[in-house]
Parts: C-alpha cells; structure tokens; sequence
C-alpha cells in the first residue's frame, strides 16, 4: 500500500526522472560523452589517423582540463581499422551497438567511411551520426546517406576543380590521373573528370594503384602509362606512401617538368618526409608538388586557430593509447591533417555545448543546425542547415620551399606552361 | 641322361612380369582414359558454371549500378564493384557508360590495351588474354538495357585449370594407390598358381631322368596338376613297359 511518504518521494523525484533516463544511456552519462572512432592506426596509412587523432585530442583534452562540457569530459572509444573497410564496418557495429557510444566521430578514409554509411541508415533509429569523417568523397555529403554525416572540410569535389582550374589558368590543359584504385581514387577522377569537362577537356591519361601500397613500392608501370599521355600535369589521389612513390619514380624516369598535385588526404608532412629523408637532393622530388589543403598554413601564425592549435599541441602532445600503437611512428608537432582534426574537435565541442543540460542524441540534428556563421578561428564562418552538411568551402594551395609545405601565392611564377 | 637345371623359376618369373606388365597396362589405359575424360567434364562444367555465375554477377552489377549512375556519384559505384571482387574467381570488373567511356574499373596499374581497343558496349561473353594478368573469361550485361552503359566481369581462367590440376591430381593418386594394390594382388594369386606348377615341372623332370619321383603327393590331389602328375606317370611307365 503507498504511504503518503511513498508518495511525497515519487512526487519529489518525479521531475528528475527524465533527466536521469536521458544520460544514463547512449554513450552519455553525467560525468563523460563518449565519442567512438575507427581510423587508421597502422598500416601505410597510419599517419593520417594518428595525426588527425592527436589534433583532436589537443583540443578535447583542454577541454577536459578546464572541466569538460558542463561536467562531463570527452572521451573517445577508438579502434584501428587499418584503412580497410571490413574492420572500419566491424568496428562501427561494435561501436554503435555493444559501446553504445553517443556519436562516431574522427573516421578515415574514403572505402571506409563509404562502406559504414549503410550502418548508420540500418540503425537511424538509434540517432547515430558520422561527424566529420577525414574524407572528401560526395557518398556522406548527398542522398541516401547523407543526412546520417555532418562535414567539415570542403569535398574533394572542390579541391580538384580547384587545382584543374589553376592548371588551366597556367595553360596546362592536359592533365593526367594516378589514383587509387579505390571509392576515394574515384572520387578524386570523378572531380577531375568534371572539372576538365568544364574546360572543353578530357583525362589525358590515368594509371591507378592498389591500396595499400608502401614507399618501397615500384610506380614504373604507372609512370609509363601516364608518361606516354604526355599530360602537362598530373593529379594525384592516393595516400602519402603511394604518392610518393609516385613522385620519386616519375621524376628518376624524367618526368621532370609536370607539376603533380595532391588532394589534402595525402597527408603532406608524411610524403614530404618519405621524399626527403637521406636525400640530398630532395628539391628535385618535392620541386613540382603541389598539395591542395582543405585547412590553412598551420605556419600562418596570423590566423587566431593556428595559434591556438600551436598553443595546444605544444602543451599537451597528445599520444596515441599505447594499445593502438603497433608500428613505429613518429609524429609531427605540426601538420594539416592534425589542424583539421583539432578543428574538428573544436566545432564538436560547440555542438555539444549547445546540446544543454540534458543531452542526447535525439538533439543533435537540431544542435548542428544552431551554428550559424560559427568563428571557427580561421576567417571562415562555419554554417550548417538541413540543405547544408558541410561547415566549410575553403581550399588552400600548398608547395614545398626550403623543406616545408607553404601557401602557394602566384600559380603562374611557380608552375606556367613556357613549352 | 645329363642333369639339366630345372628351368621352372625362369618360367614363373616371366609370367609374373607379364602379369605385372599387363596390370599396369591396363591401370595405365584405363588412367589416362578417364583423366582425359575428366579434364574435358571438369573444364567443360566449370567454364559453364563460371560464366552463369559471372553473369549473375554482372546482371546484378547492372541493376545495383542503376540507381548508383542515375542518382549518386562514382565513388559508391567503385564502392560496389570493389565488394564484388571479393568473390572468387572474379580478377577485374569494369563499367562503360552509354558513351563507351570507362567510368569504374578494378586495373591495377591502368586499363589493359586489348580492353581499351575493344567495344565496352558489346555484352557478348568473351575469352580474353591480357598480358601480364592472365587468361580470362569475359560476360557483359547491359545497364538499363543498354543506355546506361554496360557492365564487363572478368573470371580467371587459371583459377579453373587450377581446378583441373587438383581433381586430376586427386584421380591420380587414387591410380596410384589402386595400381600398386593390385599389383601386389597380382603377384601373390600368379604365385599362388605357379608354385604347383613348378612342383608339378619337377615331378616331370624327375619321371623324364629316371630319378627318385619329387614331389609324388601331387598324385593324390584332386585337380588338374594331380591329373597331369598321373598322366605324367602313365606316360613314364609306358615309357619303362616300352623298353
């Protein structure tokens, strides 16, 4: 029988209730959020998610130390997938259904990311959202998977319509492709194709890749194929060790004058270190590169996130979890991929800000589309919308000079077609 | 009467040899006859199994890629042949749009040039040899009939004489190990008839010499040695009558 006791403590607790059932569970509790990641943490790709992974990490780890996000820290639940997309799709299920965490968060690649799309539409129930995965491919930013992402950098849709019209404007019209022989080197041929259409223009000749590949690889069969193209540039979509490889034999097999472009996945700082290293003669490798970024200089100390960042990871030098550690890698203190990942985690925290007191995932949508003209700290404001899934349009130009990428100003001084 | 060695050992051992002989003969017949047998059935079965199979694949390609091609972009496209080649026996998968151009492939590192000098419109299934790569089998199926493009899976041949090689391998063992039990059968019944007819040469030659008669127990058995052993022994006691 309810006592009027029994009762007064119903009544007192009524009120709470909700508020406890919302954070006891999926992958939020009072004291942490509970973001899951899969990504690359060995493998020839590693470095890509290692850096993106210890940017992010700067900023989430500051946040922790200032108290966290209305008392709760952030913490990721993170597995190594390898690049390879059967572990990026076990590990996601394991994430979604057994971690429970709150929402996936800092993924790699385009094979990847492409084949957990599907996941998140099988379990739209659950609220589950992709944010901001390290890739620039079109299958999380449209239909039918794209209401399941949130994106922050530009598409590669963008970066190679940018680099094609700079050749253009250079009067380098015939352009070649190595890529990867893969969604994401499709991806990037699909943008170049598309651009060049808009010229008047067709791929002059394209060779691909398996992925996967080490530096030590030979690229002699491809550079063959692209050299008898007689492209006067060539862009190339693949991973650092790939594309350096790329580099290093085309220009040993006289490829001297073509400019070869990378799209931002290639993690420059890593190919820049394949190409230099015990090298002397390093300029002739890294002379004609010209590496599309989807976030500036991080040497721009001008720009208010760049310090930031430089701040950061200085303080903190974020470590990988010694558990996914299991080739040797040695970090960079500064890269691009490593500001792209602090800047993800720094538009994730305002988002989780906004979720308020009693978050959950059924907000989230919602929460995104608040950031409107959002100061990310790199001059370009950040928007999001139902019809707008991606935060920012930018994409920078970088070129090797005295061993370091920087911001390329004048495309005709550096790369004009005189033949 | 001079002693003359008895030449009942060189006897038997030529018809062992000769039964031997024919043993392996007709294992040897009946090896060969049925690995020829089985190649043509294996290769036959497989290659037929191979391309039905490989045009499934490809009608599903096709229809999977329509929606794909018409709707979204080419990197779910990749996305969805790149899982199909996964499947054994398939090397390489292309699709053409209604222009002939190819927008999706799995080559490594580019498009063939007999592929590239070919029709990536026509749907006929195709025996192709691409240096470097191998001998394939090549199916075709039209994406929306044909005005979306075309669909191009390729099955590795190698992999069906791979086949052949093992069920051939397998048959021969069985050869093998058949042959040398019979064999080993052979050797043993030839024995087990030419030790009395060896007993049976002795006992003649004994009778022809005049000598002590060897092995007269065979005159007791109840066959077709004791019935020459008797006859034998007629023909010796005619023979002793005569003089």
């Amino acid at each position: 029988m309810l006592t009027r006791r029994t009762l007064l403590a119903f009544g007192l607790a009524a009120p709470w209730f909700p508020v406890r059932a919302a954070t006891a569970f999926g992958g939020v509790t009072e004291d942490e959020f509970v973001l899951g990641t899969s990504a690359a943490f060995s493998g020839p790709s590693r470095g890509l998610g290692i850096e993106l992974y210890r940017g992010a990490m700067a900023y989430f780890e500051h946040v922790n130390r200032a108290g966290g996000i209305g008392g709760r820290r952030i913490r990721q639940k993170i597995y190594d997938d390898g690049y390879q997309p059967d572990p990026a799709v076990t590990n996601s299920t394991t994430l979604m259904l057994d971690d429970d965490v709150f929402l996936l968060f800092g993924y790699v690649g385009t094979p990847t990311v492409t084949r957990v799309l599907p996941l998140l539409k099988k379990f739209q129930d659950r609220d589950m959202y992709l944010f901001f995965p390290f890739t620039g491919a079109a299958p999380q930013r449209e239909p039918p998977y794209g209401d399941f992402a949130f994106n922050l950098r530009a598409s590669y849709g963008q970066e190679t319509a940018g680099l094609v019209d700079n050749f253009v404007a250079v009067g380098r019209r015939r352009i070649g492709v190595f890529y990867q022989a893969d969604a994401y080197g499709r991806s990037g041929w699909a943008g170049v194709r598309k651009a060049l259409a808009r010229h008047g223009e067709q791929i002059v000749g394209e060779a691909t890749y398996q992925r996967g590949t080490k530096f030590t690889s030979v690229m002699r069969e491809q550079v063959n194929i692209l050299k008898a193209a007689n492209p006067e540039a060539v862009i190339c979509i693949g991973s650092y060790a790939a594309c350096a490889a790329f580099a290093r034999d085309a220009v040993d097999m006289g490829l001297n004058d073509v400019p070869l472009a990378n799209l931002s996945f290639v993690g420059s700082e890593n190919m820049l270190k394949l190409l230099s290293e015990g090298r002397d003669d390093a300029e002739r490798y890294t002379d004609l590169l010209v590496n599309s970024q989807v976030v500036p200089s991080y040497e721009d100390v001008s720009i208010p996130a760049v310090r930031e960042y430089r701040d950061f990871m200085a303080r903190y030098n974020p470590e990988v979890p010694a558990e996914l550690v299991t080739e040797e890698y040695t970090p960079f203190p500064h890269s691009f991929v490593s500001l792209e990942g602090f800047l993800d985690a720094k538009l994730m925290v305002e988002i989780l800000r906004r979720l308020g007191d009693n978050p959950s995932r059924r907000g989230l949508e919602q929460a995104v589309f608040t950031i409107q003209d959002f100061d990310i700290g790199i001059g370009e404001m950040v928007s999001f919308s139902p019809q707008r899934r991606q935060g920012l349009q930018g994409v920078y130009y970088t070129v090797v000079d005295q061993g370091r990428f920087v911001t390329l100003d004048d495309w005709g001084k550096r790369f004009a077609n005189v033949g | 009467m001079s002693a003359e060695p008895v030449p009942s050992d060189i006897k038997v051992k030529k018809l062992f040899r000769k039964t031997v002989f024919g043993v392996f003969m007709l294992f040897g017949v009946i090896g060969l006859s049925t690995s020829i047998l089985n190649v043509y059935t294996v290769d036959t079965h497989l290659s037929e199994e191979y391309i039905s199979n490989s045009k499934g694949i490809a009608k599903t390609i096709a229809d999977a890629s329509v929606d794909i091609l018409l709707n979204r972009d080419l990197a779910a496209l990749q996305s969805l042949i790149d899982q199909f080649l996964e499947i054994q026996g398939i090397r390489y998968i292309y699709i053409a749009n209604e222009s002939g151009e190819f927008i999706a492939h799995t080559f490594v590192p580019g498009i063939p040039e007999e592929i590239l000098q070919g029709d990536p419109l026509s749907t006929e299934t195709v025996d192709r040899t691409l240096p470097g790569l191998g001998d394939f089998v090549e199916v075709g199926s039209p994406i929306l009939a044909g005005v979306a493009g075309t669909v191009h899976v390729g099955m590795d041949r190698g992999l069906i004489a791979l086949k052949i090689q093992r069920a051939i391998g397998q048959q021969m063992w069985l050869f093998v190990v058949v042959g040398a039990v019979g064999v080993v059968a052979a050797i043993w019944l030839v024995n087990l008839a030419a030790k009395p007819m060896a007993r049976l040469m002795a006992y003649a030659v004994s009778l022809a010499r005049d000598d002590e008669p060897a092995n007269p127990e065979l005159l007791d058995r109840d066959d077709e040695v004791g019935h020459l052993a008797r006859l034998f022994r007629h023909f010796a006691n005619q023979r002793s009558a005569d003089r």
